[in-house]
């Protein structure tokens, strides 16, 4: 049994359970307007693209710093997409986009590094700045993305997209110094200093990759979503709340080794929640506070962490 | 005299206003165990960790092998030839144990930044098997595994390059019989094929058994050097010190009654997979010795007793009965611990000097409702010098003490809180003669005054030396129990923890 909870498929096999249970509880519970295969691949739409940004956010979180600007990056970088395929077609859709979040990420990092001040200060006064080159790039009016260039906003071709961008994730993750780095940071930052690990150098590319994945996540948004308004006043921060909840999923079962997995099925069990929830015609209030005390519960059984154990 | 291999050059080094080296100069040849031996925050570790780029030194020159080498981190060390095994944790969670091996040397394994984990797995498995570490798995991530392990693969991180000159730096405390047997081993071997080790260790006895040479710090000054064959125990202790301590640093009396009134008693303390159905009594003004091999459970009990320890079971009382189940309940009555892992466990290693003696103190330093700093200060101040703590002042951290300093201050603040009954777990620990004689000084001047302490150690001689009984744990239980006496051999308790 201990050998099995040890196993990196007992993980899997627990998060395939939750949303095998979730998805039954609100079948039963609304059966016909909840749960058929096209509404779920419809949920599974939405569930992608956040997972997409939740790759993005674990490179950051699990060092143990956190970014704030993600939905200023998302709304910013969607609006420069929109624009950009404007005159370039689909290589602006997905080329200006990419640049700019991944240059927003590189910001990021580089005022956090240099600074010296918490990430979550940082990252919010920027997201106030990114903001308002939002206002400044529509002139507070709503930007559309063509009909010629969605093919982002559905399947197959969001689906190729976005499993690109998880398998990258993934990737750097387990072949790449930057993986092995991001753990070592995350662990003992003066530990791996002493190895010889630039940690201020390693800070700033992860901030930099959770730029070029938030960048990626914009495409899939603004193709899934056609239109977007710019933000302000810290309102792009409810953007940031989803591929987070993505992350947290991530980081409890990163001692199962497959943190892109359960970032994306966390995503799923995230959009069937929401989803029933509405299925049930429950008020958005109340949407949010089960929501909100599903996560901490999940979260809270599934790491199981030591007795005793410091958490911060 | 050997062939010079390493010449460190008056090496300087400040950490504020503390001198830590002043001008140090040292030769280390060819093929020798090179002890460095010196009282805590005589500069031992500050000049090893200058040598291997932990630290920057200020001034002077490392000279290996004619050439000059500087580093500012470990890896850069090693590629220059310096490795270091340190005295706390060098490894990392989360990491596999090949990723760990290889920590910032990846790039043997990486082609066109693409890391060739299985080749990495592999080589590090090599390595493992080639050290005789096989049962441990370099696929798997280093968290499966103890802290012992931990020690075992971080000393094939250290060696695996054959590095030239090898700094051992307070290691063996940390380990067990077989742990050290196995560093030991690697040490021989580094000394064998022509390198050099830097043993830095507190016991002596291991120091003379281990070392070729022997040298004495003090005070950031280099004292001398002497041969295995010159040194004696009371020799290196003199060197250390500079006067003459003998062995009579531990209580001189026998056979003094202690009272038969119980403070404390456990009744059928169980932690699962460490102590198993314990049952013991402490009386008032006594000295209880626990003794044992490092993993035998008898750290645990010292955490069991303080209601440290979860997933406890049986009963802890004291000797009217009150039920002892959590710290603050211990704290209420009185109880003290201060742990093995002292930076990780007993003190909160990033605040001062003062607020650390004052933490458990601050409901009695009170003054209507609010703290003030002036009594804080004073407080900390009075019990900071009474254990003759050797600092800056209460405000400095206690992260820049060195490990007998950082005891002192968790004394201090038991001191401080006036408990009545102390609970101390490995209490000189890495720590250097001198202070130990205060530590001992101070557990002696407590028991006449009616205080009733445990002391857990794997140090027989100090459970010999201060102990009024003393049980010997074995596979979390209680193997044997002796009560103090001038006849009892370290033998006759060795015997009955193997």
């Amino acid at each position: 049994m201990k050998k099995l909870k040890q196993s990196q498929y007992y993980g899997i096999g627990i998060l395939i359970l939750m949303l095998v249970v979730f998805w039954a509880v609100f079948k039963v519970l609304a059966p016909t307007t909840f749960g058929s295969p096209a509404k779920l691949a419809t949920y599974m739409k939405s569930a992608l693209i956040y997972a997409v940004g939740g790759c993005g956010l674990y490179f950051i979180c699990v060092m143990g710093p956190f970014d704030m600007s993600v939905g200023a990056n998302i709304v910013l970088s969607s609006i420069v997409a929109c624009n950009a395929s404007e005159k370039f077609g689909y290589a602006g859709l997905i080329i200006a986009p990419l640049i700019c979040g991944t240059i927003i990420g590189l910001i990021n990092g580089i005022v956090y590094i240099k600074l010296h001040i918490s990430s979550l200060i940082v990252t919010c006064a920027l997201s106030l700045i990114y903001e308002a080159f939002s206002v400044y790039a529509t002139n507070g009016k709503n930007v559309i993305l063509s009909t010629d260039y969605r093919a982002f906003g559905d399947y197959p071709v969001n689906l190729i997209l976005a499993l690109i961008a998880y398998m990258l994730c993934a990737f750097i993750l387990k072949y790449t110094k930057i993986g092995t780095y991001t753990y070592a940071i995350g662990s003992n930052e003066v530990v791996a200093k002493n190895m010889g690990v630039n940690v201020p150098k390693y800070k700033i590319v992860a901030f930099t990759l959770a730029g070029f994945f938030f960048g990626l996540q914009a495409i899939l948004t603004i193709s899934f979503g056609t239109s977007m308004t710019s933000a302000s006043n810290l309102s792009s921060m409810s953007r940031n709340f989803t591929p987070l909840m993505g992350t947290f999923f991530g980081l409890a079962f990163k001692k199962y080794g497959h943190p892109v997995i359960a970032i994306v099925i966390g995503e799923m069990i995230i959009q069937l929640m929401f989803n029933g929830f509405v299925a049930l015609g429950a008020p958005t209030t109340i949407q949010n506070v089960v929501t909100g005390v599903a996560l901490l519960v999940i979260v809270a059984l599934t790491t199981k962490p030591v007795k005793g154990l410091v958490v911060k | 005299m050997g062939e010079i291999l390493l010449r460190a050059e008056n090496i300087d080094k400040h950490f504020g206003i503390t001198h830590a080296l002043d001008n140090v100069s040292f030769t280390f040849n060819k093929g020798e165990i090179h002890a460095l031996i010196g009282e805590n925050g005589s500069g031992k570790s500050t000049l090893t960790s200058c040598l291997t780029g932990i630290y920057q030194k200020d001034s002077g020159k490392f000279i290996l092998e004619g050439k000059e080498i500087t580093a500012t981190n470990q890896v850069e060390a090693n590629h220059q030839g310096v490795a270091i095994i340190v005295q706390e944790i060098g490894t990392l969670s989360g990491l596999t144990v090949a990723e760990n091996i290889f920590l910032g040397n990846e790039d043997q394994f990486t082609k066109h930044g693409i890391k060739n984990t299985a080749a990495m797995n592999k080589k590090a498995q090599e390595y493992l098997d080639s050290y005789g570490f096989n049962y441990i798995d370099a696929t798997k991530v280093i968290d499966d595994y103890n802290f012992e392990d931990r020690k075992l693969v971080e000393i094939v991180k250290s060696t695996y390059f054959n590095p030239k000159v090898l700094v051992v730096d307070e290691t063996t405390t940390a380990l067990g019989q077989k742990g050290r047997e196995e560093l030991f081993k690697v040490m021989h071997k580094v000394r064998d094929t022509g390198n050099c080790v830097i043993f830095i260790s507190h016991d002596l006895e291991e120091v003379i058994e281990q070392s070729d040479n022997i040298s004495v710090l003090r005070d950031g000054v280099k004292i001398g050097s002497i041969t295995k064959e010159e040194a004696t125990p009371d020799r290196l202790k003199a060197l250390m010190v500079g006067r003459e301590i003998g062995d009579n640093y531990y209580r001189t009396d026998y056979g003094e009654k202690v009272s038969d009134e119980v403070v404390l008693s456990a009744k059928n303390v169980t932690v699962k997979g460490q102590i198993e159905n314990l049952n013991l009594d402490l009386h008032k003004g006594e000295i209880l010795g626990i003794g044992g091999l490092s993993e035998c459970g008898m750290h645990e009990v010292g955490k069991a007793l303080f209601g440290a320890s979860y997933f406890r079971q049986g009963s802890v009382t004291l000797g009217d009965g009150t039920p002892i189940n959590s710290i603050p309940d211990a704290i209420k009555h009185s109880i003290a611990y201060a742990s093995k892992d002292r930076d990780n466990e007993s003190l909160v290693i990033n605040d001062t000097i003062g607020d650390n003696i004052c933490l458990p103190s601050l409901e009695d330093l009170k003054t209507h409702g609010f703290l003030r700093a002036k009594t804080m200060n004073e407080f900390a101040n009075k019990f900071a010098k009474q254990m003759s703590t050797k600092m800056t002042g209460v405000d400095q951290f206690v992260s820049a003490l060195s490990g007998g300093n950082k005891q002192k201050v968790v004394l201090a603040r038991w001191v401080g809180k006036d408990s009545d009954l102390i609970i101390l777990d490995s209490p000189t620990r890495g720590i250097d003669v001198k202070v130990k004689a205060d530590i001992y000084a101070m557990m002696n001047d407590m028991r006449k005054r009616g205080k009733s302490i445990i002391m857990i150690s794997e140090e027989i001689m100090e459970l010999l030396g201060m102990a009024d009984r003393i049980l010997i744990m074995k596979d979390g239980k209680i193997n044997g129990e002796f009560l103090r006496s001038p006849d009892l051999k370290d033998t006759d308790l060795i015997d009955n923890m193997i």
